[in-house]
C-alpha cells in the first residue's frame, strides 16, 4: 500500500545543511496499523508529511499503491490527500464556526461537495466515536477528548485507505487517550485502513502490528 | 454546506474585522453614492433653468454704465423705443431662420429629438421699469404687455386672484405683496392714481417677486414715457432654436441694444458644475484607490493570521481555485456589506447636502445607485483580495502542515 524507496529530506538554512530524514525505506501493507516511535526532532513528522504528499522529499520516491506520489500535480495530490488520505494531528484543528456535524464532514467540501450521503456519513462517524448527541454543538462547546474524537471521525469521513496520525493523543489524558486508540484500532479492524501513527509514547506501540523506531533522521 | 457557507460563517465570525476591513470601502461607496446623487441634483435644476430661462433672450439699451434697478440687474435708465420693435423681430427671425438653414433643418445638439424642427413665431415682451413709492416703500413698477407676458414667462401662477388684464388693474410679486401688506381688492395709489390689485403671483424665485405689474401703456403714461420699453424678453417657441445665432446677429446689426442669451448662461454654469462634479468623482476615485490598498494590507495580515485554518484545508485536499474562491466568496459579502452600508450612508449625506447646496432640491431615489454602489464595493473588495487569495493558495502544503 505505501512504499518509501531511499526517501530522504535535507533542509539548508544558510551554510548549514540539515538531514530530517536519511534514507528511509519501508513499507505498510493494507489494513496494518504501524506506529512510528521517536523523540522530539527525530524527522517522524517530516516522514509522515512526504507521506502525505505536502512535503516534497529531497531524495526517493514515497509509493502509493504503485505510483509515486511526488510525481504528481498539485491538483492531483491535493485530491489524493482528500479522497485516499486521512490525517489526524496533535491538535484537533477544527474550524471553530462548524458545528460538529460540518467539522467532521469537511473533507466532502473539498471533493464531491458537501452532499447528504455525506452529512450521513458524517453522522454515522459521529455516532461511531459516541458523539451523536454533539452534533449540533460548536467546538467551543466540546470537551478536549470530544474534539480529538470529531478530528478522527473527519480523517474517516472519506472512507481513506490510509490514515496519518501525528501524536494524536499528545496532551491527552490516560482515559482519553485509550478511548482514541480505540477509535483508531476499531476504525483499522473495521474498515481495512493502513494506519501510520507517529508518537513518542511507548504505550501505545501495543495496539500497533508493527513499530518503526526513528532516531537522527532513520529508521532503527 | 458549501465554500460560500464557509466564506459567511467566517465573515459572522469576525464581525469587527470585517467591519474595520471593509470600512474605507464604505466611505468611498459612500463619497461616490453622495456625489452622483448631489450632482444629479445639480444636473435636474441645471436643466430645469435651460428649460425655463434658456430658449429667451433679453434685450436691454445698450449702455455703458452697467447700473442695476436695486440690484435687480434689470434697467440701466435708459430705453428702447417701442417702435423699434418690428426691425429687432425682422432680425431676430431672420437669424434663427438662417441658424436653421446653417444646420440644414437639423437638430444639432445632444438629446434633441431628431428631424426637421418646427419654428413658430417668437413672443417678444416689453417691460418698461420704473421706481415709485408705495405705502412709504420704494418699489419698482413693470408695465408688460400681457398676452406676450404670460407665454414668455409659462411658468408664473396665480397665488390669489387673476393676472392682470385691464389698464386700471395691478398685479404683485409674491414678495412684494408680503412686505407692503396689500391685498386682492386693494387700491394702490402709483403716482396719484389709484389702481385695483387683481392678483398676487406665487414666488417664482426671480427679481418679478419684488415687483408691481401694470399694463405697459398704462404705466408708459403714469409715468410719462410713452412709447419707450425698458427691456424686452424673447422667447423662442422651439426648444432647440440657435438662440445663440440670433444674440450675436443682434448686437451686430441692432445699434443701440444689447441682447443676451440665458441660455449660454446656463450652459456655462451646467459646463462649470459638469466639470467640478467630475473633479469631486476624481477624488472619490482615488478615495477607491486607498481604501483598496487599505483592504489589501488588512486581507494579507488576516491571511498570515489564518494560517491555521488554510492549513487545515490544504491537507483536507482543498485545491488551489477552491481556496482562492474561498478568499473571493469573502470579499464578495464584504463587498455587498459595504455597498449597502456606503449607500445608506451616501444617501443620507447626499440627503443632508443637495438642499443645502442647491436651494429647493431635494435628492430622488434611483435604482442604478444601490447597484453601482454594491457593484463599485464589490469590484474594489475582490481586486484588492485577489492577489492575497492567490498568495493563500500558492501557500505550500508543508508550511500549512506546519501551522498545524
Amino acid at each position: 500500500m505505501i512504499e518509501c524507496k531511499a526517501v530522504s529530506k535535507t533542509y539548508q538554512i544558510g551554510d548549514t545543511v540539515t538531514e530530517a530524514v536519511r534514507n528511509i525505506c519501508f513499507k505498510a501493507q493494507v489494513g496494518e496499523f504501524v506506529v512510528i516511535l521517536g523523540h522530539s526532532g527525530s524527522g517522524k513528522s517530516t516522514l509522515l508529511s512526504m507521506i502525505g504528499g505536502l512535503t516534497r522529499p529531497s531524495g526517493g520516491q514515497v509509493a502509493v499503491a504503485g505510483e509515486d506520489i511526488w510525481q504528481w500535480s498539485d491538483n492531483k495530490r491535493a485530491k489524493f490527500r482528500n479522497q485516499t488520505i486521512g490525517f489526524v494531528f496533535q491538535f484537533a484543528s477544527l474550524i471553530p464556526t462548524l458545528t460538529v456535524l460540518d467539522n467532521i464532514a469537511l473533507p466532502s467540501l473539498f471533493g464531491e461537495g458537501m452532499t447528504r450521503a455525506a452529512r450521513l456519513r458524517a453522522r454515522d462517524l459521529a455516532g461511531i466515536v459516541g458523539l451523536s448527541d454533539k452534533i449540533d454543538s460548536y467546538p467551543s462547546e466540546i470537551s478536549g477528548g470530544q474534539q480529538r474524537r470529531v478530528a478522527i471521525s473527519r480523517a474517516f469521513l472519506n472512507d481513506p485507505r490510509i490514515v496519518l496520525a501525528d501524536e494524536p493523543t499528545g496532551d491527552l489524558d490516560e482515559a482519553t487517550e485509550a478511548q482514541v486508540m480505540d477509535v483508531f484500532t476499531g476504525m483499522c479492524r473495521q474498515h481495512k485502513t493502513t494506519i501510520l501513527m507517529v508518537t513518542h509514547n511507548r504505550d501505545l506501540i501495543k495496539s500497533a502490528d508493527r513499530t518503526l523506531v526513528m532516531k537522527d533522521g532513520a529508521i532503527l | 454546506m458549501n465554500l460560500y457557507h464557509v466564506a459567511l460563517h467566517e465573515i459572522g465570525r469576525r464581525k469587527t474585522r470585517t467591519a474595520y476591513t471593509a470600512s474605507g470601502v464604505v466611505i468611498s461607496v459612500a463619497l461616490l453614492v453622495a456625489s452622483i446623487i448631489v450632482a444629479v441634483a445639480g444636473q435636474k435644476d441645471i436643466v430645469l433653468i435651460i428649460n425655463r430661462y434658456g430658449h429667451s433672450l433679453t434685450i436691454f439699451p445698450a449702455t455703458s454704465s452697467e447700473t442695476t434697478l436695486k440690484g435687480f440687474g434689470i434697467g440701466s435708465g435708459q430705453y428702447i423705443p417701442e417702435s423699434a420693435l418690428p426691425a429687432i423681430r425682422e432680425v431676430y427671425d431672420s437669424a434663427i431662420k438662417s441658424g436653421w438653414e446653417a444646420r440644414g433643418g437639423w437638430v444639432m445638439e445632444p438629446g434633441a429629438p431628431s428631424g426637421v424642427a418646427l419654428l413658430q413665431p417668437a413672443t417678444f415682451a416689453p417691460r418698461l421699469y420704473e421706481e415709485t413709492t408705495i405705502s412709504d416703500r420704494h418699489a419698482v413698477v413693470a408695465g408688460v404687455d400681457p398676452e406676450a407676458e404670460y407665454k414668455s414667462r409659462f411658468w408664473w401662477e396665480v397665488e390669489t386672484g387673476k393676472l392682470v388684464s385691464r389698464p386700471d388693474e395691478v398685479m404683485a410679486g409674491s414678495v412684494f405683496g408680503k412686505i407692503t401688506g396689500v391685498n386682492v381688492g386693494d387700491r394702490v395709489e402709483i403716482n396719484g392714481h389709484p389702481l385695483k390689485l387683481v392678483g398676487v403671483l406665487r414666488e417664482t424665485d426671480s427679481p418679478d417677486d419684488y415687483m408691481l405689474f401694470g399694463i405697459l401703456s398704462a404705466v408708459q403714461e403714469l409715468f410719462g414715457k410713452q412709447g419707450l420699453i425698458s427691456m424686452i424678453n424673447v422667447r423662442a417657441m422651439c426648444n432647440y432654436c440657435p438662440i445663440g445665432d440670433a444674440e450675436v446677429a443682434l448686437n451686430k446689426t441692432v445699434v443701440g441694444v444689447r441682447a443676451t442669451s440665458q441660455r449660454e448662461l446656463a450652459l456655462a454654469q451646467h459646463e462649470i458644475f459638469r466639470n467640478v462634479t467630475n473633479v469631486i468623482l476624481g477624488f472619490v476615485a482615488l478615495s477607491f484607490l486607498i481604501a483598496c490598498m487599505a483592504m489589501f494590507n488588512m486581507v494579507m495580515g488576516t491571511i498570515h493570521g489564518r494560517l491555521r485554518e488554510i492549513g487545515l484545508f490544504k491537507v483536507l485536499g482543498a485545491s488551489r481555485g477552491q481556496l482562492m474562491r474561498l478568499f473571493i466568496y469573502e470579499a464578495l459579502m464584504m463587498g455587498l456589506l459595504g455597498g449597502v452600508a456606503g449607500y445608506l450612508l451616501g444617501y443620507g449625506m447626499a440627503s443632508r447636502i443637495a438642499p443645502w447646496l442647491i436651494a429647493g432640491t431635494d435628492v430622488e431615489f434611483s435604482w442604478w445607485h444601490p447597484v453601482l454602489a454594491i457593484l463599485a464595493a464589490i469590484t474594489c473588495s475582490i481586486l484588492a483580495t485577489l492577489y492575497p487569495a492567490f498568495f493563500a493558495s500558492r501557500m505550500r502544503a508543508a508550511e500549512a502542515f506546519r501551522a498545524l
